[in-house]
């Protein structure tokens, strides 16, 4: 049942080096820089976010992720999520209005998977970038590298997949669209979403809690993922793997790495989901599949190179 | 011959390094431009584990055994301050100024799930 969660507003990244970062997020994923603050923390977004920014870069001395916020209906909606979460035992931080740039007051609170997430009602909105919202032509000129219209969601390694399930279902209102199950009914992967997506956020078990796999971006088409994997070529950028289609949610993607190890994936199409849909399940003895439909062989690399 | 390739000048293809596991046989070519775990792919070689390619993750971690080399940030994840004193450094992370010998030292890092048997190495 919906409790007034709306969609993945942003996320932080640490980032080693700044520079390095924006060649990454900027020139070649296609992200437009629209603010930076007295932290030195760079303020991004795809050119159809409505919101002001969805990408936060924080250059650090290791890379990952310090958190991923979605955005609520309201501000009373806040009130009653925060309710929710102190009775589900979480401890919830109120982060002050602006800490970062034009966005309202966030609750930020651990997941029993390691992660911090936050919640807000309030961002400053800029608008599609480059279009007007009164006859809006197609798409904006100007953009660069892959043109990522939108951060999408995020994939996280971590503990306790059972626990964070309740907190995002039963608290944050997030419906199960489709997960990897053992022989002896374990669950291993969650893909969650709170909107018609496949997924708006996903889990997968690891031993170490925390752990960051990636941040992903939306494009259009197929060929906008081949000419994502030619840029990738053409700047000798790090590959992890791709283009592929995934047998969960059945995207179409490619992953690489930001200059610090983080992955990014851009991908296209994938399943829908409705509230009354049963989640689709995949077992874990087609977990290659599962992943990787067309190579149906899981790589080493994207179980264990995590930030 | 002579081309404009200004990313690879000629001067550069004199100062390539060899990079050598200790008390191993095997060796590859590393030029200064390209990190040392690059050099080692495209000799295509598997001495070092591969991960992300930018100091983030940790599986080609390595000690320095022997050599002069120049290290891009690494990941305090992986490589304490000590450490990189000691000569332990991401090899994606890490540039040789002279020939070099290494030893792999990838952190041990778990997974709930298992390719391996996947792909059934």
């Amino acid at each position: 049942m919906k409790k007034g969660v709306m969609r993945p507003g942003h996320v932080q990244i640490r980032v080693l080096d700044m520079d390095e970062a924006l060649k990454h997020y900027v020139d070649l994923l296609g992200l437009i820089e629209m603010d930076r603050d007295d932290q030195g923390r760079v303020y991004l977004k795809g050119w159809t976010e409505v919101d002001k920014y969805s990408v936060v870069l924080r250059e650090a001395d290791r890379a990952g992720m310090d958190f991923m916020g979605f955005k609520c209906v309201s501000e009373e909606a806040l009130d009653e999520l925060h309710k929710g979460l102190t009775e589900f035992g979480c401890e919830v931080e109120v982060v002050p209005e602006g800490e970062l740039k034009d966005c309202g007051r966030r609750l930020r609170f651990q997941a029993p998977s390691g992660h911090s997430f936050e919640l807000y009602a309030t961002k400053k909105q800029t608008g599609k970038w480059g279009l007007s919202n009164r006859n809006p032509e197609a798409w904006p000129r100007g953009l660069q590298g892959m043109k990522a219209t939108r951060f999408d969601h995020c994939l996280l390694y971590g503990t306790d997949l059972d626990r964070t399930l309740e907190l995002f279902r039963d608290v944050l209102g997030f419906d199960l669209a489709e997960q990897v199950l053992t022989p002896d009914g374990k669950r291993v992967a969650q893909f969650l979403t709170v909107s018609m997506k496949a997924h708006d956020v996903a889990f997968i078990d690891h031993p170490e809690p925390g752990m960051f796999h990636h941040a992903s971006f939306f494009l259009d088409t197929w060929e906008d993922v081949l000419r994502a994997a030619d840029l990738i070529s053409m700047t000798d950028t790090s590959i992890d793997i791709g283009p592929t289609r995934h047998g969960l949610t059945h995207g179409k993607t490619i992953y690489f790495f930001d200059p610090s190890g983080n992955r990014t994936e851009v991908f296209c199409g994938g399943d829908y989901h409705y509230p009354d849909h049963e989640p689709v399940t995949w077992d874990a003895g087609e977990l290659g599949k599962a992943i990787f439909y067309h190579d149906r062989q899981l790589n080493e690399r994207f179980l264990t190179a995590l930030t | 011959m002579h081309n404009n390739n200004e990313a690879r000048p000629d001067s550069e293809v004199q100062t390539v390094h060899h990079i050598a596991l200790n008390e191993e046989v095997e060796s590859f070519k590393a030029s200064p431009d390209i990190s040392v775990l690059v050099a080692m792919e495209r000799a295509g070689q598997r001495l070092i584990p591969v991960g992300c390619r930018g100091g983030g993750c940790g599986k080609c971690r390595i000690r320095i055994v022997q050599g002069e080399y120049f290290s891009k940030r690494m990941s305090r994840a992986w490589i304490s301050p000590e450490q990189e004193a000691e000569g332990t450094v991401l090899a994606c992370r890490v540039f040789a100024r002279s020939d070099l010998v290494i030893e792999p030292d990838p952190p041990e890092i778990g997974t709930s799930c298992h390719a391996a048997d996947q792909s059934g190495q």
